[in-house]
């Protein structure tokens, strides 16, 4: 459907909900079009396609406007979504004041929304026999690279376009298109009895700028390869080096724990700490909505609040938490978005490879399992594999321990912080080291 | 509520014990009639090569709702309205699938010529397919009766009970500081239509009650939290006597926490508690028998069949069938009706879980176990119920054999890697034991194993099987379901228990 379409669709609601009764209101619709093709063991194997779409009214009603009640439908009829606006009043209207609940002000809201260059339209048009031999590649070059990949999970191809309009009461309306392609592959490396899948992928806004098929192949088989042999160590106290996947899931942990929601209710480590040293003093973490052509951009956030760039851990202190406007109310302070959009550690100087030579006895993590992360006490205990570096080299694989810590000391401990940089999802980090952290193995 | 009855195309119609028509709720939930569904699986199967190929078509309507009271203000309540549709076209190993948001003969059109493209891919398997060797059909369970959708409960009653909850976690202690209540009511129509000419319909409600508990102590923060649900009345929730336990299983578990250590690191002897802590099995082994894992060579588990893969102790069983469960269904999402499927008996593998699709493959018998998360994904190889069954040990007993161990009752959750078979599952709540007595409180426990080595380490199992209380959701490929999980206290002798005291 056209942008102006949906754009008269969520004004026309917010029309209606005025006049039936609701003193504030917002509608978010989205829609996407996505495809996914899957190839395993040279054959194409699975296509699924499809067109989505979906809408989500919210209703803030009651003399103060402060009852809420929201509903989603993707039924776009005039019969059902004038339906769906009297139901979601009624609801409201039925349950309870929450005094910090309504709109942003509307001097807060964004005023003009930059192209951030988030739509490629050659991803639409990517002949599907383009995309089983992308995949196909992929998958080849894997199988091919050693003689110990033995099978595989299949590599895969997806690529979708859709947008999003936001409208609301207070005189908002904003919209924007996005695309997403990715490129994915699994394979599976034997020795005797033992068997390690190994896992890569690539995504991107724009088609041209996904990296290329065998790229992706090669470094799934080495991530296969590299985990044969796997044991386990000992329970000791040591040095762990995140690899860049590794450290940017750490990040996204930690600062997510500076969400407004996590903050006001108590239930994070970061609570109280807003000013403070919380990291290790090299430590700059930030989060950028606008960068151009980026997975995590976005123009404005999911409640019309405007896209800025943000310090949110400046030389180890944390500058900020992230405040949706209801966060904000109950915090008794201005908004900044509840939203993230592209969120990296800042680069170092040292390389990788330095950072690993740095340590004589201890852990290179490449993957991590369970639920183990605690908000609310920073407590941290993960399934931990990757690699044993011995003076300064990686030496073996381990897999079978668990690594343990809490997030203030974890942060606290950084001692290194890489030159290796990437952006490939939207959170990112360079490789970093932490200096101590509880081993448990045999 | 679920009825079946199968039409073969060219013959007369059969029709099974009937509570309510697939027709008529076709018709209520969709606007559509059986005979513009059989042309748009006739459309979807063009060109998949006759009995090669199948084809079926998932419908979903109905609505899941959710309320939440927090720092004792009720949020925004919150709906959801499905009424979405997939086609699914298979041949062998392959398959094509595409949804649409939006029931219409000209969007199932649409999906059924997307879906059908997979057929131009598949010549080489035609001859693995084997889609027509099993019978469906067989007499329908009736596992969740229930007088009045939970989706049409009055919303002053939920907030009612919200509140009872919040006034009595308050209650328990003046260091409960914050409460936050949750519940989630669904109630969704399914119907099933496929190739071979079966039509089989679903109603499936889904109650669930979650409470967190926030305690603090000067600048000490810990939460607690309990829950359960299951497809039954929300009556049930209101019960005093339910609600109540979770209330007082969260608050305490929050105020105990405060005075806990830090759990202890390395290898020791663990006494799991009887429910929840099931989550081990699930991961240890529930996932590594799905057949699709197994079909591909990709499970640590897949060339084990008949060997032994675990102690003489341990029995372990998939059930979908137990009435009200929250991991149970009438029939998987693909109408075949849902089963008991013994995985391990007395430390042997017995048994996969399967889908239509790789039963065929396999050459095996289907399962019930086809499921998925919603009308916008394809079927795959999912668990229900799955627990150990019981043994003749007493809890008391099998804590009092242990020198030094812990004892964990909670866990947050899991996670296994199919391939090389380590799996991970957290503990919220746990215990010191010494000389076989429970001493001090501990936390941050992640448990971390082997899938086909660890379970040989089980040195004791509990007379005391019981399932968890019906929160749990399982994810994989990017789908969640609900499922239930359950066990005995067991002892297991030797795993690595990951704290960050060493």
């Amino acid at each position: 459907m056209a942008t102006a379409r949906l754009e008269d669709i969520a004004a026309a609601i917010v029309h209606q909900a005025r006049k039936l009764g609701a003193a504030e209101c917002d509608v978010t619709i989205t829609t996407r079009n996505a495809v996914e093709t899957s190839v395993r063991l040279g054959q194409v194997e699975k296509l699924e396609g499809a067109q989505m779409r979906g809408l989500q009214f919210r209703a803030l009603c009651g003399a103060k406007g402060t009852k809420t009640a929201s509903s989603s439908t993707s039924d776009f009829g005039a019969k059902a979504l004038k339906q769906l606006v009297k139901d979601t009043i009624a609801t409201a209207e039925a349950s309870e004041e929450d005094p910090y609940a309504g709109l942003p002000e509307p001097g807060d809201l964004a005023r003009e929304y930059p192209d951030l260059g988030l739509f490629d339209p050659a991803v639409e048009k990517i002949p599907v026999e383009t995309k089983i031999s992308l995949a196909k590649e992929a998958e080849e070059v894997a199988r091919g690279a050693d003689p110990r990949i033995t099978n595989s999970e299949g590599a895969s191809f997806s690529d979708s376009a859709g947008q999003i309009v936001h409208a609301n009461s207070r005189g908002f309306l904003g919209s924007y298109h996005g695309s997403h392609v990715s490129l994915s592959v699994g394979v599976v490396a034997s020795q005797d009895d033992e068997m390690q899948v190994g896992g890569w992928w690539a995504s991107n806004r724009s088609f041209d700028k996904l990296e290329s098929a065998p790229a992706i192949g090669l470094k799934a088989a080495e991530r296969a390869l590299r985990q044969l042999g796997s044991r386990k160590v000992k329970s000791q106290e040591v040095p762990v080096v995140f690899d860049p996947l590794m450290a940017a899931r750490l990040i996204a942990q930690f600062i997510g724990a500076a969400a407004g929601s996590h903050i006001y209710r108590k239930s994070s480590f970061l609570v109280d700490k807003l000013g403070q040293v919380v990291a290790s003093q090299g430590v700059n973490i930030i989060d950028d909505p606008l960068m151009a052509g980026r997975l995590g951009s976005h123009p404005f956030d999911s409640e019309g609040l405007p896209a800025r760039t943000r310090t949110i851990i400046e030389e180890g202190r944390l500058v900020t938490y992230l405040l949706s406007s209801y966060a904000a109310r109950r915090l008794h302070t201005r908004p900044n978005s509840g939203s993230l959009g592209n969120l990296y550690l800042q680069a170092g100087k040292e390389s990788p490879e330095e950072i690993i030579g740095s340590v004589k006895n201890g852990l290179y993590l490449t993957s991590v399992s369970g639920p183990g992360f605690k908000v609310i006490t920073g407590d941290y205990s993960l399934g931990a594999s990757g690699i044993w570096i011995e003076d300064g080299k990686l030496a073996y694989p381990v897999s079978g321990i668990t690594i343990a810590s809490d997030m203030l000391s974890m942060f606290a401990g950084i001692e290194a912080i890489g030159n290796d940089l990437v952006f490939r999802s939207s959170t990112a980090s360079p490789t970093i080291k932490i200096g101590k952290m509880t081993v448990a193995g045999q | 509520m679920v009825n079946t009855f199968e039409r073969p195309l060219s013959e007369a119609a059969l029709l099974h014990s009937c509570i309510f028509s697939p027709e008529t709720e076709l018709h209520n939930a969709f606007g559509l009639t059986y005979g513009q569904l059989q042309k748009i699986i006739a459309d979807a199967s063009k060109g998949s090569g006759g009995k090669n190929g199948f084809c079926d078509v998932f419908l979903q309507a109905g609505s899941a709702q959710s309320l939440t009271l927090d720092q004792e203000v009720i949020k925004s309540a919150t709906s959801s309205h499905v009424n979405g549709a997939g086609v699914r076209v298979v041949v062998g190993d392959k398959s094509g699938y595409s949804h649409t948001d939006h029931v219409t003969v000209a969007n199932l059109k649409r999906c059924a010529t997307i879906a059908r493209a997979i057929s131009e891919h598949a010549q080489e398997s035609a001859n693995l397919a084997l889609m027509e060797n099993q019978k469906a059909v067989q007499k329908p369970h009736n596992l969740y009766q229930i007088s009045q959708s939970p989706a049409s409960w009055d919303l002053k009653d939920k907030i009612a009970l919200l509140r009872k909850m919040d006034q009595m976690a308050r209650a328990y202690d003046p260091r409960i500081s914050n409460v936050s209540v949750s519940l989630g009511v669904e109630d969704y129509t399914i119907i099933i239509a496929t190739s071979r000419g079966d039509i089989f319909a679903d109603k499936r409600p889904l109650v669930r009650l979650n409470i967190s508990c926030l305690a603090e102590d000067g600048s000490k923060r810990e939460n607690g939290s309990s829950g359960g649900g299951g497809r039954f009345d929300f009556q049930q929730l209101e019960d005093e006597a339910y609600w109540q336990e979770h209330v007082l299983i969260a608050a305490k578990q929050a105020i105990e926490l405060l005075n806990a250590d830090p759990a202890p690191a390395g290898e020791m002897d663990v006494v799991l508690g009887a429910g929840w802590p099931g989550v081990l099995i699930h991961e240890a082994v529930g996932h590594g028998l799905e057949g699709d894992f197994n079909r591909k060579g990709t499970s640590a588990f897949s060339s084990l069949m008949g060997q032994s893969v675990a102690s003489k102790l341990v029995t372990v069983i998939d059930d979908g069938t137990i009435a009200e469960r929250r991991g149970s269904l009438n029939m998987d999402d693909e109408g075949t009706p849902t089963g008991r499927t013994v995985l391990i008996e007395n430390g042997k593998l017995t048994g996969y879980l399967q889908d239509r699709q790789n039963a065929s493959l396999m050459k095996a018998g289907l399962t019930g176990n086809g499921r998925r998360q919603d009308y916008r994904f394809a079927p795959i190889p999912r668990m229900t119920n799955t627990y150990m069954a019981g043994g003749t040990s007493s809890p008391d007993e099998i804590i009092a054999s242990v020198k030094r161990g812990i004892y964990a009752t909670t866990f947050g959750g899991g996670q296994v890697d199919i391939t090389n078979g380590d799996f991970t599952f957290s503990a919220t709540c746990a215990y010191l034991i010494e000389d076989g007595k429970l001493t001090r409180p501990i936390k941050g426990a992640t448990l971390i194993g082997n899938g086909p080595k660890a379970l040989h380490q089980v040195a004791m199992v509990g007379n005391d099987v019981s399932l968890d209380k019906g929160i749990g959701t399982c994810g994989k490929d990017g789908q969640g379901v609900p499922v239930g999980v359950g066990m005995p206290t067991i002892r297991l002798n030797g795993i690595t228990v990951g704290g960050s005291k060493s």
